[in-house]
């Protein structure tokens, strides 16, 4: 065999190849700007949008003080039913609206549904059943509980669903999808990134809400504003009565690869258990209940938040340094402090844990509680939890309606929150339908509603 | 005009009717059940010995005791209602019950001897107690088993007639020796009479006072299980509970449940709290106890009286593994549970108050956690 190459020969080739390359490259660039007229690259990086100017409306100092000037307020929106908050219970409240036919926008602070179930990593839907003449029984239906079926669809979304069990754990990115899911189906309106900061009143009458947001301070013209802002900032700013209270605040964080530790060894250095269950085999979810503190001050928000992910990684890094767990890591501590309850409703009716207990029936009742463990009866929540004494336009839903300070262990929590948010939405929507105020409005048409969207009533 | 003895066969009929009437009116009211059974001295005199204390209820039996010395068994004759339903339910015939032993006697001076050392041994065998317990074995299946002995009474009546209320009733022999002893002061009997009847009262409280003493050295060492609150301490309960069921009758939340694991304490009231407790606002079992085994205490004072004490077994507790758990700590109607926080603040634990604590298992019956329960009511250690 004969593996000699003339030098003529290698220039030949060398050359042929070279300009080969040189063709085949400039070919394919002229098929890519056939195809895609717009300019790439560089170009389109450095392209500018015509500058809108920011409505500036600086306060300014006076004698010391600062003061903010009167400003005109651009509109975004005029809406029948405006829900403030996008937790569970605003989700819940803008699919029952939207789903009854009238105009719904719902606004969020953050750029995702779920609140603390997902952005604060709760994650375990407690209190979807009761116990009633000793069998039990699901409270949790509508909204709350087509959420969770839509979680079955999919692997690896929800866990403890299966009929026969109670208190669901769900997957926070699965959950975040089917809420924008179900939103989405439902013809709501959306805005995310929007803080509401104010209220637009008529007299002792909500008009509207104003918010924050990267594109400045809006509002928004409502008939019906729900307020499902767990802190009842609405309310507040409404001057609506209202109770303020103290609650242990923490955070939540995930620990990843937990099937790759040696819970043998780590037992035997005194860690019990690395946490609650996840749909996912390889994450954990671990509490920390934190202590006592207002969580309407910013500074002490502030100073949680810091404290929390200290001890939190400190915490992490002691399991990671200890035999069996090396393989764990800190997946997440969750985007949002886990503030358990701030301020609640002073309403027409408020509900207490006695009557809870007892099973107290209400002639207005839209919904039913259920109880943590499945082991007492379920408690009815009457309408006059979700209304304020005097302000009108606005119902409260969720944490923040009218309970006695006992019952808030119960009322706060993901699946009585998705139930009076679920009533609050359906009410609204009549009240919008039939134009009258939240406090008028005829209690059967909510409830047949109610009922038709899946709801129990007991 | 009616003759004496048809006059008195009349008003025997009336009374016993009566007797019956009124010894179910009150028995199948609550509140009342405790006054019919109260009316026996056997019962009376059993449980002072045993308590050694004197209520308003065990006052109701001395007139029945006088009233027997005077007029022997007056009390069978015209009021007893198990005596009277025997005779109802049985078939007239002639009866050897004469060649029976006086086995009532036997029965009565053994439970007296006992219930000097705190153990009247045979004081469930009252048949006011056994008529009330019918009752109330109607009203509450619980208590069905103690019910059992009435109609088994009648059924050995049946069989056997006239045996029990002549030779076994311990009521029945309680109103013989009275009238012995009234007959004696009148005819005084032959020494050699008098020297048995004191040989044989001495052996059977002896004999009584042995048994109790067996007991309380036997399964008297053992922690008792829970019972209602006021009762007796260890093993007297056992003894002066004549399982009438007034107690699990009245109890509102239905905590009071029988016995069914214990020889002594066989269907003696037990406390279960499985979905309910005992109640701050309610007294009712001791106000119709009628042998003084609960006692008759006044609401302030049974809210302080132990029945347990609630642990926490901290492995399942919810909150302690980090859960959004409250609900011992919130049902406690004597917020005797606080919240500890751990070091690192990452977990609460609840924490039971000794003092504070009466063992009211309002924790037990909302723990959520299941199959079993992670705060529980336990007895207390003897004092």
């Amino acid at each position: 065999m004969n593996h000699h190459i003339s030098r003529r020969e290698l220039i030949r080739i060398l050359s042929a190849a070279g300009l080969g390359t040189a063709f085949a490259t400039r070919t394919v660039a002229d098929e890519l700007d056939a195809k895609n007229p717009t300019p790439t690259g560089w170009d389109a990086v450095r392209k500018q949008i015509p500058v809108k100017p920011r409505d500036r409306h600086p306060a300014s100092l006076v004698d010391g003080k600062v003061i903010q000037p009167e400003r005109l307020l651009p509109v975004v929106a005029e809406t029948d039913v405006l829900v403030v908050g996008g937790g569970p219970a605003g989700f819940a409240a803008a699919v029952a609206a939207a789903r009854a036919g009238v105009k719904t926008t719902i606004v969020e602070r953050y750029g995702h549904f779920g609140g603390l179930w997902t952005g604060g990593i709760v994650l375990v839907v407690i209190s979807t059943h009761a116990k009633e003449n000793g069998q039990k029984i699901k409270v949790l239906r509508g909204i709350g509980d087509e959420l969770l079926q839509r979680h079955t669809k999919v692997s690896g979304a929800i866990i403890n669903h299966e009929e026969g069990k109670h208190n669901p754990t769900t997957d926070p990115e699965a959950t975040k999808f089917f809420m924008d899911e179900m939103i989405a189906e439902s013809g709501a309106n959306v805005l995310l990134h929007c803080w509401a900061t104010d209220v637009v009143m008529d007299g002792n009458t909500i008009r509207g809400v104003v918010f924050e947001s990267k594109s400045g301070r809006q509002a928004i013209l409502a008939k019906v504003v729900v307020d499902a802002t767990g802190d009842g900032d609405i309310f507040a700013a409404a001057g609506a009565e209202f109770e303020q209270r103290l609650h242990a605040i923490g955070m939540v964080h995930r620990l990843g690869n937990v099937d790759r530790a040696d819970m043998n060894k780590l037992k035997a250095a005194g860690f019990k258990s690395l946490g609650s269950v996840e749909p996912l085999a390889s994450v954990k979810w671990v509490n920390l209940r934190g202590p006592m503190a207002d969580g309407l001050d910013v500074k002490e928000l502030t100073r949680l938040e810091m404290e929390h992910r200290r001890s939190i990684w400190k915490r992490v890094q002691q399991l990671r340094n200890t035999p069996g767990g090396e393989n764990i890591f800190l997946l997440q501590t969750a985007p949002q402090l886990g503030v358990r309850i701030t301020r609640t409703l002073a309403g027409v009716r408020q509900l207490t844990y006695a009557e809870s207990r007892a099973g107290k029936k209400f002639d207005d009742v839209i919904g039913v509680g259920g109880a943590q463990g499945a082991n007492h009866v379920g408690w009815p929540i009457p309408y006059g939890a979700l209304l304020p004494k005097k302000l009108d336009g606005l119902l409260a839903a969720g944490r923040c309606v009218c309970v006695d300070d006992k019952l808030i262990e119960d009322i706060r929590l993901i699946a009585p929150c998705l139930t009076t948010g679920h009533a609050a939405g359906a009410a609204a929507a009549v009240a919008a339908q039939s134009n009258c105020r939240p406090r008028d409005v005829e209690i059967a048409k909510v409830q047949k509603l109610l009922k038709e969207q899946g709801a129990y009533l007991g | 005009m009616l003759s004496g003895a048809k006059l008195r066969s009349l008003l025997r009929q009336i009374g016993r009717w009566l007797s019956l009437a009124v010894a179910t009116a009150l028995g199948l009211s609550p509140m009342m059940s405790v006054w019919f059974p109260s009316l026996s001295p056997y019962v009376a005199l059993g449980g002072l010995l045993a308590v050694k204390t004197a209520s308003a209820v065990t006052l109701v039996g001395v007139p029945v005791l006088v009233l027997a010395a005077i007029w022997p068994r007056w009390f069978c004759r015209y009021a007893c209602p198990t005596g009277f339903l025997q005779e109802l339910l049985s078939p007239r015939r002639a009866a050897a019950w004469r060649r029976w032993p006086p086995v009532g006697k036997w029965l009565l001076v053994i439970t007296v001897g006992g219930a000097a050392l705190g153990y009247p041994i045979f004081l469930w065998m009252d048949p006011l107690a056994i008529f009330n317990s019918f009752l109330n074995a109607w009203r509450k299946p619980v208590a069905i088993a103690a019910g059992l002995m009435l109609p088994g009474v009648v059924l050995f009546n049946f069989f056997l007639p006239h045996v029990w209320c002549q030779r076994i009733c311990p009521l029945g022999a309680l109103q013989e020796l009275l009238a012995l002893l009234r007959r004696h002061k009148r005819t005084p009997l032959p020494i050699p009479h008098q020297q048995r009847l004191a040989r044989r009262a001495f052996i059977g409280m002896c004999a009584g006072a042995a048994g109790a003493a067996v007991v309380e050295k036997t399964v008297g060492r053992r922690v008792p299980p829970l019972r209602p609150p006021g009762a007796l301490l260890g093993e007297a309960f056992t003894g002066v509970c004549v399982r009438c069921g007034n107690c699990g009758q009245v109890c509102p939340s239905h905590v009071i449940r029988q016995d069914w694991h214990s020889v002594t304490g066989f269907l003696a009231p037990v406390l279960r709290y499985e979905g309910d407790y005992c109640r701050e606002n309610c007294h009712r079992c001791g106000q119709v106890c009628p042998s003084g085994a609960i006692a008759r205490l006044p609401l302030a004072e049974k809210r302080q009286r132990l029945i347990g004490v609630a642990k926490v077994n901290l492995d399942i507790c919810a909150m302690a593994n980090g859960q959004e758990c409250t609900a011992c700590v919130r049902a406690c109607p004597y917020e005797a549970i606080v919240m500890v926080e751990s070091a690192d603040g990452f977990s609460s634990q609840p924490r039971v108050v000794r003092g504070k604590c009466n063992g009211c298992g309002a924790c037990e019956a909302v723990c959520p956690v299941w199959p079993k329960v992670a705060i529980r009511v336990y007895p207390t250690q003897r004092t």
